[in-house]
C-alpha cells in the first residue's frame, strides 16, 4: 500500500560536516491528506529531517520518494517544483524588504526587467492573505514587524509557491493562544482542501489537538509511529524523553520585597505614528514573577526594547533600583544588574559563528574569575561554561562546538544558561521556553521560580498563555500599548477573562490599574 | 573522555582536509602554470617548461647542483617579515569585520618614522631601535585612530578611508624627504645615513638581510595570537567581528572595540616598517608604497583571519614570489606570471565549496567510526554486567 503515502523516508541517515549523527537509519512515511506530528527533544534530528525533505541538506544515505516517484532533492527549488514547502524554526526573510517583496522573492512578477512589480507583489499577498485568513501588512518592512507577523510571512510565502506538502517547523513556538487558534482552523481549512501537512511542535496540547499521526524520533532514530488518538500526552513524553514530565511547577508563595524595576509613563509612537506604548506605569519587586500576557504586537516588544536600549522612548521614565536605565549602554544595564532573554534569539542572543563557550562568557569576559591579570584564565572558563552545558542540559559535544551547529532548542539554552547565571536582580525573559522540548521547559520554569524566590525580580513576557499564568506571581494584560488589567493573584484566574481582556473587550479601570505601581 | 577524543578527532580530519586541499589548490595553479610557460616557450618547450617549474618548486631551496641554498632561504625568510607584521594588523582588523586597509600606508609610515630616529635622534645601542620601533608604532596607531573614530562615531566606511589614507601618507612622507630631508650629497633621494647603533643585526652574516627583525616577527605572531584568543579585548574584538548586535547586546563598548582593532592594527603595522627599516637598509629611500601592506592582506585571507597560520601564509608568499623571480632570470618566463599564479590558487583557496564531497567522505568515515566504537563500548559493558552478573 505504498500509493497512499505522498511522502517515504527510507533508512536516512544525516552527518553533519562536524560529525554529528543527527539522523540515523530514520523511517518517515507521510499518508496523503494528514496532518502528521514530528516530535522529539532539542537536538532530536527533527529539522535535520525535514531540511532534507526541502532539498537543503543532502542524506549521507538513504531514499526519499514523493508521490509514489524516487526524487532526489538537490536543491529548495527542486523540493519547490516536487510541490513541497517549509517553514522554518528560524525566520528566512529579508529583513530590509517588505512583506509582500518577501512574498514574491525568487518568483518575482516582473514589470519591466528587473524591477520588482510592487503593485502586483501587494495584491498577491493580499490575495492570499485573505483566501487563508492570514492577517499581513504587505507593505510593511520585516525587520518592524512583530515575530507573529512574520510567522505568517513565512506560511503565505511556501503556499504562494503552490505547496501542497507543507512543512510547519514550529510554526506557533511564538504565537499567542489566540494565534494558534486561528492557525489551526486554518491548517485543518487546508487539510480539508487535500493538503499535506507535517508539523513540528513541542506544545502536547497542540499535537493531541490538530494531528492525525505521530513520528516519534529520540536521539536521531524514529521510536516508530503512532495514531493520535491511541496515545495520552503522557505516553508521547515518555517516548520522547524516557521518563516522565511534570510541567506544573511547585510555588510557594511570593513574597514581594522592594522595588526594583520602576517604569513609569512610558510612551512610544513607532515610526507609522502609531501609539505603541502609552503611559505604561508599573512596578516589579524583588522575588517576584510579574507576567505580561497580551495578543502579539500590543506593545510588549516595545517595552522590552525600552528596557534594554534596544530602542528609545518617546517619553517616560524607567529605574533599576532607583538608577535610570533609559537611554544608557547596554553595558551600564548589565552592570546593575539587568538581564535579557531576547525574543529572537538569532538576532542579539547568539555569535553564530563562535563556540558556545565563547557565546556563554559573553556578558562577564571582563569579570574578575574569569580573568587572570590580562589574559583569560582558561581554567575558569572552561569550568564554569562546562557546569553551565551541564546544569541546562545543552546537547552538545563540547563547549568548543560551535553554536550555530546546535538545534534550535539548544541555542536558546546556551542563551538563557548565559542570561540566568550572573547574578542577575532583574531577569526580563521575553519567551524564554521558545521552541524549548518540554524537560527542558521543566526546567528553565523551576529555575526561574527558584531565582525569583532568591530575590530575583521576573519580568515574564510570554505568547504562551499556560506559561505566563502558571510562573507569574502576578499578571498584567497588555491591550492596545496600554495595561489594560493588572491581576495581583493569578492562583484564580481563568483562560476566558484574561481572553476578553487582551482581545480589548474589557478594560480595567485606572485606578485598578494603577495597583501594578505599588504606591 | 570520549566526546575529547572525538572533537580530536573532528579536528584531525578537518587539519588533513585543509592540508589536502591547500596542495590541490597548489596542483592545479601549477598545472596553469605549466599550460601557459609550455604554450609561450619557444624551442625544446618541454625541457624549457620542466626547468622553469623547477625553478618555480625548489629554486628557493636548491642550487641547480643540488646543494642546499643557504642564502636563497635565508632572502625568503627575510622576504615574511613586513608582511607578517602586515598580515597580522589585517587579522585584528578585519577579525573585528573592520576592512581597514591602511596597514600599507601604515608601513610606509612606521618604516618613516623610525628612520627618523635612526638619523637624528642621539640614543645609545640597544635603546635606540627599541624606541625608533616603538615611535614608529605609536605614530601608525594615531594615522589609524581617523579611520577607526570616523567609523565609531559617524559610521564613515573605514574601507575608503583608510585606502585614501594611504595615499595621503605616502605624498606627506615623499614631499618631506623631498624638500627637507634628503641627503643631497647623493645620487638619489634618500634620507642622511642611520646611525651605526640604529641597525638591528643580522641573523645570518651571509649577505642575506635575515635580521634578529625575523625572530621580533615570530614573538609578535605569538603575542598576537595570545591577545586574540587568551584576552578579553581580543574575545571582544572576534566577537563585534562575528555579530555586532550580539556583542552590544552582551554588554561589550563596540565603538571602543571597533577603535581599538584598528589602532592595534597599525600598531603592528608601525612595528613592521621599523623593523624591515632598521633591518634592511642604512638610509630612508622608499618613495612609493612598498606593497607589503596589500601583501599582508593576502596573507591574513589566506590565514583565515587566524594569527598563528599567518607565518605559514607569509611564507607561502615569499617562496612563491621567490620562485617566480628565480623562473624570470634563469628560464625568462615573464614574472606577471606570479600574478596569475596567486589568483588560480586564491580563488581555490577561497572557494568553500572546492573539494566539499571530500570533507563529507572524510567526516562519514569518522562519524561511523565513532558509531561502531559506541556500539562496541556499549556491547563490551553489557557484556561485562552480564558476566558480573554470572559470577
Ligand atoms: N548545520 C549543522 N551542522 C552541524 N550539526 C548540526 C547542524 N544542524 C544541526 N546539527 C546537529 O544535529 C542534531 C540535530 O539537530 P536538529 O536541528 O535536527 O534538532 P531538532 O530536533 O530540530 O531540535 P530542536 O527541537 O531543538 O529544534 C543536533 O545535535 C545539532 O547539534
Ligand atoms: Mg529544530
Amino acid at each position: 500500500m505504498a500509493e497512499e503515502y505522498v511522502v517515504q523516508m527510507k533508512g536516512i541517515t544525516k552527518v553533519y560536516p562536524n560529525g554529528i549523527a543527527a539522523n540515523q537509519d530514520v523511517d518517515f512515511n507521510v499518508r496523503k491528506g494528514e496532518i502528521h506530528a514530528l516530535m522529539g527533544e532539542n537536538g532530536a534530528g527533527k529539522s535535520t529531517l525535514m531540511k532534507m525533505l526541502f532539498g537543503l541538506e543532502q542524506p549521507t544515505s538513504g531514499e526519499i520518494w514523493v508521490n509514489g516517484e524516487k526524487v532526489n532533492l538537490s536543491s529548495p527549488a527542486v523540493a519547490i517544483s516536487k510541490g513541497i514547502g517549509m517553514v522554518h524554526q528560524h525566520f528566512m526573510l529579508v529583513p530590509s524588504l517588505t512583506v509582500a517583496e518577501n512574498m514574491v522573492l525568487g518568483m518575482v512578477p516582473k514589470k519591466s526587467g528587473l524591477f520588482i512589480d510592487q503593485k502586483k507583489a501587494v495584491e498577491i499577498t493580499e490575495e492570499y492573505s485573505r483566501k487563508f485568513n492570514l492577517e499581513v501588512d504587505p507593505n510593511a518592512k520585516v525587520m518592524d514587524i512583530p515575530v507573529g507577523m512574520k510567522q505568517k510571512v513565512e506560511i503565505l510565502k511556501a503556499l504562494v509557491r503552490g505547496a501542497k506538502i507543507l512543512i510547519l517547523d514550529e510554526p506557533t513556538a511564538v504565537l499567542t493562544t489566540q494565534e494558534t487558534t486561528e492557525l489551526f482552523r486554518e491548517l485543518v481549512n487546508l487539510k480539508n482542501q487535500g493538503y499535506t501537512l507535517i508539523f513540528i511542535s513541542h506544545k502536547l496540547n497542540e499535537i493531541m489537538e490538530i494531528t492525525d499521526r505521530m513520528t516519534i524520533l529520540r536521539g536521531g532514530k524514529s521510536m516508530g509511529v503512532h495514531e493520535t488518538k491511541d496515545v495520552t500526552a503522557e505516553e508521547i513524553s515518555r517516548l520522547m524523553v524516557g521518563r516522565d514530565v511534570v510541567l506544573k511547577v511547585q510555588k510557594d508563595k511570593a513574597q514581594p520585597g522592594d522595588e526594583v524595576l520602576r517604569v513609569r509613563d512610558l510612551e512610544y509612537v513607532n515610526e507609522w505614528g502609531k501609539k505603541m506604548l502609552d503611559k505604561v506605569s508599573f512596578s516589579l519587586r524583588r522575588g517576584e514573577i510579574l507576567g505580561i500576557a497580551g495578543v502579539e504586537g500590543n506593545g510588549q516588544k516595545e517595552l522590552v526594547d525600552m528596557l534594554f536600549h534596544l530602542n528609545v522612548p518617546n517619553a517616560g521614565t524607567a529605574t533599576v533600583n532607583g538608577e535610570n536605565i533609559l537611554g544608557v549602554s547596554q553595558r551600564k544595564i548589565r552592570e546593575k544588574g539587568v538581564s535579557l532573554v531576547p525574543e529572537d534569539r538569532m538576532l542579539y542572543g547568539i555569535a553564530g559563528a563562535a563556540s558556545i563557550q565563547e557565546n556563554m562568557i559573553a556578558d562577564r569576559c571582563g569579570s574578575k574569575r574569569l580573568n587572570k591579570g590580562p589574559m583569560f584564565d582558561m581554567k575558569s572558563i572552561h569550568a564554569e561554561v562546562d557546569q553551565l552545558i551541564q546544569d541546562y542540559t545543552v546537547l552538545c559535544k563540547s563547549g568548543s562546538q560551535r553554536v550555530d551547529n546546535l538545534s534550535g532548542g539548544n541555542i536558546q539554552k546556551v542563551v538563557v544558561a548565559r542570561e540566568f547565571s550572573n547574578n542577575p536582580c532583574l531577569i526580563i525573559a521575553d519567551q524564554p521556553t521558545r521552541g524549548i522540548d518540554v524537560g527542558a521547559t521543566e526546567f528553565i520554569r523551576k529555575k526561574l521560580v527558584e531565582l525569583s524566590r532568591a530575590g530575583v525580580a521576573v519580568l515574564l513576557v510570554s505568547a504562551d498563555l499556560n506559561e505566563v499564568m502558571e510562573l507569574s506571581d502576578s499578571l498584567m494584560v497588555m491591550c492596545g500599548g496600554r495595561i489594560a488589567a493588572y491581576f495581583e493573584d493569578t492562583s484564580e484566574l481563568s483562560d476566558e477573562v484574561m481572553g476578553e481582556y487582551m482581545l480589548g473587550l474589557k478594560r480595567q479601570t485606572p485606578e485598578e490599574v494603577r495597583r501594578v505601581c505599588h504606591e | 573522555m570520549n566526546e575529547k577524543k572525538a572533537m580530536q578527532a573532528a579536528r584531525r580530519r578537518s587539519l588533513t582536509f585543509t592540508l589536502v586541499r591547500g596542495a590541490a589548490a597548489i596542483g592545479i595553479a601549477l598545472l596553469v602554470a605549466a599550460v601557459l610557460i609550455f604554450v609561450s616557450a619557444d624551442g625544446d618547450r618541454l625541457a624549457h617548461t620542466g626547468e622553469a617549474l623547477r625553478q618555480l618548486l625548489i629554486g628557493p631551496l636548491f642550487r641547480s647542483n643540488g646543494s642546499i641554498n643557504v642564502k636563497n632561504i635565508c632572502d625568503v625568510l627575510a622576504a615574511m617579515i613586513p608582511t607578517i607584521f602586515t598580515g597580522l594588523a589585517t587579522c585584528v582588523m578585519f577579525s573585528a569585520n573592520q576592512f581597514n586597509l591602511g596597514a600599507e600606508g601604515g608601513i610606509m609610515l612606521g618604516a618613516f618614522v623610525s628612520a627618523l630616529f635612526a638619523v637624528y635622534v642621539p640614543l645609545p645601542a640597544g635603546v635606540l631601535p627599541v624606541v625608533a620601533v616603538l615611535a614608529a608604532a605609536a605614530a601608525v596607531s594615531v594615522m589609524m585612530l581617523i579611520p577607526a573614530v570616523l567609523k565609531a562615531k559617524l559610521g564613515v566606511s573605514e574601507m575608503v578611508n583608510s585606502l585614501m589614507l594611504n595615499y595621503v601618507v605616502m605624498y606627506l612622507i615623499k614631499y618631506l624627504l623631498n624638500t627637507h630631508l634628503a641627503d643631497k650629497t647623493k645620487g638619489q633621494i634618500q634620507s642622511y645615513p642611520f646611525q651605526e647603533q640604529a641597525r638591528i643585526a643580522p641573523l645570518i652574516d651571509n649577505g642575506s638581510m635575515l635580521t634578529w627583525g625575523f625572530v621580533i616577527a615570530l614573538i609578535f605572531v605569538v603575542l598576537t595570537s595570545l591577545f586574540m584568543y587568551r584576552t578579553r579585548w581580543g574575545y571582544g574584538i572576534r566577537m563585534i567581528g562575528i555579530n555586532q548586535d550580539f556583542a552590544r547586546y552582551s554588554g561589550m563598548n563596540v565603538a571602543a572595540i571597533v577603535i581599538l582593532s584598528q589602532v592595534l592594527g597599525g600598531a603592528l603595522a608601525g612595528i613592521g616598517g621599523g623593523v624591515e627599516m632598521l633591518g634592511r637598509y642604512s638610509a630612508y629611500s622608499w618613495n612609493a608604497l612598498p606593497g607589503y601592506g596589500w601583501t599582508g592582506i593576502t596573507v591574513a585571507i589566506l590565514a583565515g583571519n587566524n594569527p598563528a597560520f599567518v607565518p605559514l601564509a607569509a611564507f607561502f608568499m615569499a617562496y612563491l614570489n621567490k620562485g617566480c623571480l628565480l623562473m624570470s632570470t634563469y628560464c625568462g618566463v615573464p614574472s606577471q606570471l606570479i600574478d596569475i599564479l596567486q589568483a588560480v590558487i586564491f580563488v581555490f583557496f577561497a572557494a568553500k565549496q572546492f573539494l566539499a564531497k571530500y570533507r563529507q567522505r572524510l567526516v562519514v568515515k569518522g562519524a561511523q567510526e565513532e558509531l561502531a566504537a559506541q556500539k562496541a563500548a556499549a556491547a563490551e559493558a553489557a557484556a561485562e554486567t552480564a558476566e558480573g552478573s554470572v559470577k
